[in-house]
């Protein structure tokens, strides 16, 4: 390798460690806090190294009971999680694989529950309860009602086909306070409101645009001989759907619900005016954000530590299909 | 697939979206021409157009069409800028590129109100950025109205940016080396080779990038809120504007919260007729 290659790789990396750097600090510098006593945080010029650690801005986060062993929590946790992922590779072979990915995700719920109801925690743990609840229904009820949709679209030539996609794209454009009044209003009279159904409603609503043109351009991407072919052989046209095309659809179906979940987890506006009590975590961080005492910003700062720290892990984990959800979404689209 | 087999399809997204978005708006519409109050929602009367009048002789509105104008105009270049940038330099890159992908892709994922959190803990007192300014400037970075406009947009530049970037990087993956290749044999230097091939090849992701930034930035409301919401007033968007005229616990006034939504998606729908123009023709055009 020349000199000018080397000059050139080193260039490169350094560039993109240089990014790498703007953006990840802003967490990292949050971590630090979080993890430092009240004194190191108060501190004018900021304490980089050496300092002792804390959990005690967590504990204050999730539980109103400063004595819980928050060791004790974690392990009931993390038991619970371990038995249930373990049951999940058990059930691999199974033929509807979904159905236990859906049942290992009730099963984390019903272990927070569980937490919840034993220990004394703050309102922020029942906050990432409902945080988890809204986001799954979200997820299940959007991409449900969207398989059919997108499909739909993207077999059908007639004009209204063109008609709806362009209709669904100018509703993606309208900010949410086109909507959220009127639901605050209906919700108000119904009774429904500080419920989380309706939260997963309004959030349904405004996704199922982008869900419908998310999942039209991946269903173009399976030929129509498959479903022809089943058609021939006697199933009718949604027997096709739901038990050939269906099954194709694995990647599309993944990367579509990874976008729905950050709308979902992120989601703020709508939860602080349909909710005025039972919030998710971002409305539950803002309220808790405001102080300006150490005690509070350290608080503050384990909060967005531990809000960010579940997205993170699934991103990673499809981190694949989200680049490629893109790519094929953008590039049909 | 016949009519009949696409009303079935399409039946529940179709009704989910008038029922949830068609009334909803017909109905931010109808009681955009009310004097509906927060606190009293069984009585309203019917004023016409008198909150539109209001809304359109208010400073405020001004100041806040003016600041989300000026917020999409600076901010959607330097995001799609910044993303095409690490795009190319990720795309150079051999070992590593899952760990430099999730690295650049952490702001997207980060919770918008959490992210915005983040920049203030780093610029107020006591936080790295803002001890660094001090060292190199003498005083101390304190985050005030003359300053937080910057805040706000440089984190909408940290949180949008990797969605420009993830775009762009997946459609380099499907960029045809031969041609670059070609272009290179012929004597292409970098520069040209990047605006006669790889530009035109990404022309529609850029487009598509560009199109939902300037949506999703038009309607900015998370980090612009936890910013300015109660202590900034020049530096609110529309819809921090809307929700403090609509929302407020001491004013409270739906009716003109109403008319302010309304001239919002006018705003926008002004800007995307042209686009969705042509995304409809192009439709049909598929289909013949």
């Amino acid at each position: 390798m020349g000199l000018k290659r080397v000059t050139q790789r080193g260039a490169l990396h350094l560039s993109l460690i240089v990014i790498v750097v703007w953006s990840v600090l802003p967490l990292l510098w949050t971590f630090q806090t979080s993890i430092k006593f009240t004194r190191d945080v108060a501190s004018r010029v900021p304490v980089l190294w050496g300092y002792d650690t804390t959990a005690a801005a967590y504990r204050a986060y999730w539980f109103d009971d400063q004595t819980t062993n928050m060791w004790q929590v974690l392990l009931v946790l993390l038991v619970s999680i371990a038995l249930i992922t373990s049951l999940a590779i058990v059930s691999r072979r199974s033929k509807r694989p979904w159905i236990w990915h859906l049942l290992v995700v009730a099963s984390i719920i019903a272990s927070l529950a569980y937490v919840s109801r034993s220990f004394d925690t703050s309102d922020q743990f029942r906050f990432l309860i409902n945080s988890l609840v809204v986001t799954v229904a979200t997820i299940c009820v959007s991409i449900g009602i969207g398989l059919f949709g997108g499909y739909g679209l993207a077999r059908y030539s007639g004009k209204s086909g063109a008609g709806i996609l362009i209709a669904a794209l100018a509703f993606r454009a309208l900010p949410r306070f086109a909507f959220v009044l009127p639901f605050f209003i209906i919700a108000k009279y119904l009774g429904l409101l500080d419920s989380r159904a309706v939260i997963v409603l309004a959030l349904v609503a405004v996704n199922q645009p982008f869900t419908i043109w998310m999942l039209r351009t991946f269903f173009l991407e399976v030929p129509k001989e498959l479903e022809e072919a089943a058609m021939m052989d006697g199933a009718t046209r949604l027997q096709a759907f739901l038990r050939v095309v269906i099954p194709t659809m694995k990647p599309g179906i993944i990367a579509t619900s990874l976008f729905t979940l950050l709308l979902a987890y992120n989601e703020f506006l709508f939860v602080r005016v349909l909710a005025p009590t039972n919030w998710t975590l971002p409305v539950g961080i803002v309220a808790l954000a405001g102080g300006e005492s150490s005690k509070g910003i350290a608080e503050a700062a384990a909060a967005a530590v531990s809000i960010t720290l579940p997205i993170v892990v699934v991103i990673v984990l499809f981190q694949k299909h989200l680049v490629k959800g893109l790519g094929t979404g953008a590039v049909k689209g | 697939m016949d009519r009949r087999s696409f009303t079935f399809f399409v039946l529940p997204s179709v009704s989910v979206m008038t029922m949830l978005m068609v009334v909803p708006l017909g109905t931010t519409i109808w009681l955009s021409l009310t004097d509906l109050l927060l606190r009293d929602l069984d009585n309203s009367s019917f004023i016409g157009l008198a909150n539109y009048s209001e809304v359109l002789r208010d400073p405020a509105f001004w100041r806040a069409t003016r600041f989300t104008l000026a917020f999409v105009a600076i901010t959607v270049p330097i995001e799609m800028t910044l993303g095409i940038t690490f795009a190319l330099l990720l795309d150079r890159v051999g070992r590593g590129r899952s760990i430099y992908l999730a690295a650049i892709l952490l702001p997207f994922i980060v919770t918008p109100v959490v992210g915005t959190l983040l920049f203030r803990n780093l610029f107020s007192r006591g936080g790295l950025v803002s001890w660094l300014i001090e060292l190199v400037t003498g005083t101390p970075f304190v985050i005030d109205g003359s300053n937080v406009r910057f805040l706000i947009m440089l984190h909408a530049v940290w949180h949008v940016t990797p969605f420009a970037f993830v775009a762009v990087f997946a459609g380099l993956q499907t960029l045809p080396q031969e041609r670059v290749e070609a272009a290179a044999i012929d004597g292409g230097k970098f520069r040209e080779i990047f605006w006669h091939v790889t530009i035109p090849h990404l022309k529609s992701i850029l487009f598509f990038v560009a199109i939902i930034s300037i949506m999703d930035s038009y309607r900015v409301f998370d980090s612009v809120f936890v910013f300015a919401g109660n202590r900034f007033d020049d530096s609110h968007t529309l819809s921090v504007y809307n929700s403090v005229v609509a929302l407020d616990a001491k004013i409270g006034r739906l009716g003109k919260g109403h008319a302010i939504a309304v001239l919002t998606v006018i705003g926008i729908f002004a800007a995307l007729v042209p686009f969705l123009v042509r995304s409809y023709k192009e439709q049909i055009a598929d289909r013949t």
